[in-house]
């Protein structure tokens, strides 16, 4: 077994992963819990861009960008039963990491922008938080999914993974 | 492939689910039974709002209310009117 995750990589994930449930359910009657859930996903995302560079090496957003490009290959490999293994994040993991930060970085900025005097009650801030939220919510689900089948494909728990960062050493 | 289905099942259901919860977790909604043929112009709950010193920035329908959207004093305020009398059902301060 080897250390994949770092322990500020996992305590960002599973915070992240909650607060995003608590924002989920809490819109409109419990306006305070819903604001602290957003102001805290803001935070965390200010963090994961920190970490991304001072983070220890799977954190990291180097291999970032060549895994962007090979995502679709890898989407494509993946529906005709080629997977190959990472340690890391694979292609597509990459891709949702960086979708699902953007999105919520979209949704908390245009939610915070909705209870500030300037821009209250403007209608596209208002659509902008709605959008972006339900479309971070599909991805989480997509998200998910995937790490499922990856589980069955590759025959590893890696909800475990995430819990406790450890993961089989290399090889197939 | 089969898999390739039974993702986009589970997909679906929990869609459908997450997607039906914005129903029950919305806001204060409920203000008049009276048809919305007869229901007074929103322009006027807007006009109410502004009566009372709200500077108003828009209204829309939510349920069978209209809210309004006004600042006063530099805070923010969601007013909810009954389309039916225009009577101010709810001051939510945001």
């Amino acid at each position: 077994m080897v250390v994949v995750w770092d322990w500020p990589l996992r305590l960002f994930h599973w915070t992240l992963a909650a607060s995003l449930l608590i924002a989920w359910f809490t819109p409109n009657i419990y306006d305070t819990v819903h604001r602290i859930a957003g102001y805290t996903v803001l935070g965390l995302i200010a963090f994961r861009l920190i970490w991304g560079f001072a983070g220890t090496r799977y954190s990291r957003f180097r291999s970032f960008i060549r895994f962007l490009r090979a995502a679709p290959g890898f989407l494509w490999g993946l529906g005709h039963g080629r997977t190959g293994r990472y340690l890391g994040l694979n292609p597509a993991g990459a891709a949702m990491s960086v979708t699902l930060l953007v999105l919520l970085a979209i949704s908390t900025i245009s939610g915070w922008m909705q209870v500030t005097v300037r821009f209250f009650g403007v209608a596209w801030v208002e659509d902008l938080h709605t959008y972006s939220s339900d479309l971070a919510m599909i991805l989480v689900v997509v998200h998910v999914l995937g790490v499922l089948t990856m589980c069955v494909l590759q025959r590893e728990n890696l909800v475990r993974a995430m819990i406790t960062g450890r993961k089989r050493d290399r090889g197939d | 492939m089969k898999a390739l289905i039974k993702a986009s099942m589970v997909v679906g259901v929990s869609l459908s689910v997450f997607g039906a919860v914005p129903v029950w977790a919305d806001g204060f909604k409920d203000c008049t039974k009276l048809d919305k043929a007869s229901w007074k112009p929103a322009s006027e709950a807007e006009a109410k709002a502004k009566s009372l010193g709200y500077e108003v920035r828009r209204s829309k329908i939510e349920g069978s209310c209209y809210e309004v959207y006004g600042v006063k004093e530099g805070k923010l305020f969601e007013l909810f009117y009954s389309p039916e009398d225009l009577s101010l059902k709810k001051t939510i301060a945001k």
